[in-house]
């Protein structure tokens, strides 16, 4: 039963960061890139500041927990900007973003030989199908698409 | 001079998807240490400050190309462009408190970032829906496979 808490919370920000997918192609087809971002920290700087007046953060934290965490905001955002990067510099849409879609699997290789995380059989092979469905699913279906 | 020569072989478009890879991927990490400590408010509250310097750095670079005005830009279509950007953030953050949860509830890096990683599958269903795009043959695998790796995951 604990094990599907994890789960669900999991397909929660899978169903979330999906549907961002779509929002963020909304907005990239009228504004750049670049200012999309921008108003996307916005939303985020609003959401803290709800989360700041509604949750009562904690913070009786300890120091590398303040940097992992804090250091997490910076990978991300900048992680989306050198995405953003590789695609102006030229390369092609389907292999730029198949290849992005391996990240987790430098994170399964850290979280095992950094955090001493152990996987079954099935949660690895679990792991390396999840990251080739990622790709397969971040290849460009070709000609017959239609624009929002 | 050895290090130019390597830069010369390396694309561009390469070199920054791999520094991409390396930057999320290693938020996975960070990610897992932190919720181990604090909770997904306090890590999203956390998480925007680090992203603070990122957003002053690209503003900068923003207020630079509206005066040499952007080209790409309509702006008849600014407005609705930032409601859907703005969204996208909400969501985004979010989807940051689930992920953060996921792994405060005990989750492993190792397990909870393949699973969250599979989030393109609802993009092309919703880009199915309502963008009416079309899923290719190889697509369609990908779905099957994502369903296929929930359920190996969560064994």
């Amino acid at each position: 039963m604990g094990s599907m808490v994890w789960l669900g919370f999991a397909i929660l920000a899978l169903v979330l960061w999906g549907i961002t997918g779509v929002t963020q192609k909304l907005s990239t087809n009228r504004i750049s890139s670049e200012r999309s971002f921008l108003w996307f920290c916005w939303a985020m700087v609003a959401l803290s500041a709800a989360a700041l007046l509604v949750a009562r953060p904690h913070w009786g934290i300890g120091p590398t927990v303040l940097v992992c965490s804090v250091a997490g905001g910076a990978l991300n955002g900048l992680g989306a900007w050198t995405s953003f990067r590789a695609l102006e510099s030229g390369g092609k849409a389907s292999i730029v973003i198949s290849l992005i879609s391996l990240f987790p699997l430098l994170t399964v290789v850290l979280a095992v030989g950094l955090l001493h995380e152990r996987l079954t059989w099935m949660q690895g092979a679990g792991a390396v199908v999840a990251i080739t469905a990622a790709i397969l699913l971040s290849l460009e279906p070709g000609p017959g698409k239609a624009e929002a | 001079m050895k290090e130019q020569a390597h830069a010369r072989r390396l694309p561009a478009w390469l070199f920054w998807s791999l520094v991409t890879i390396v930057m999320w991927g290693t938020w996975g990490l960070v990610s897992k240490i932190a919720s181990d400590g604090v909770d997904a408010y306090t890590n999203q509250l956390l998480f925007t400050v680090g992203i603070v310097p990122l957003m002053v750095f690209v503003a900068w670079r923003v207020s630079r190309a509206g005066n040499r005005r952007d080209s790409s830009e309509k702006p008849e279509q600014r407005g609705r462009g930032v409601f859907w950007a703005f969204l996208t953030g909400i969501l985004g953050g979010v989807g940051n408190m689930a992920y953060f949860q996921a792994m405060v509830k005990g989750g492993q890096a190792s397990v909870v970032t393949p699973v969250t990683a599979l989030f393109p599958m609802v993009t092309v269903l919703l880009a199915m829906v309502f963008l009416k795009e079309r899923l290719g043959r190889v697509q369609w695998i990908g779905l099957g496979l994502a369903f296929v790796a929930i359920y190996l995951l969560n064994a």
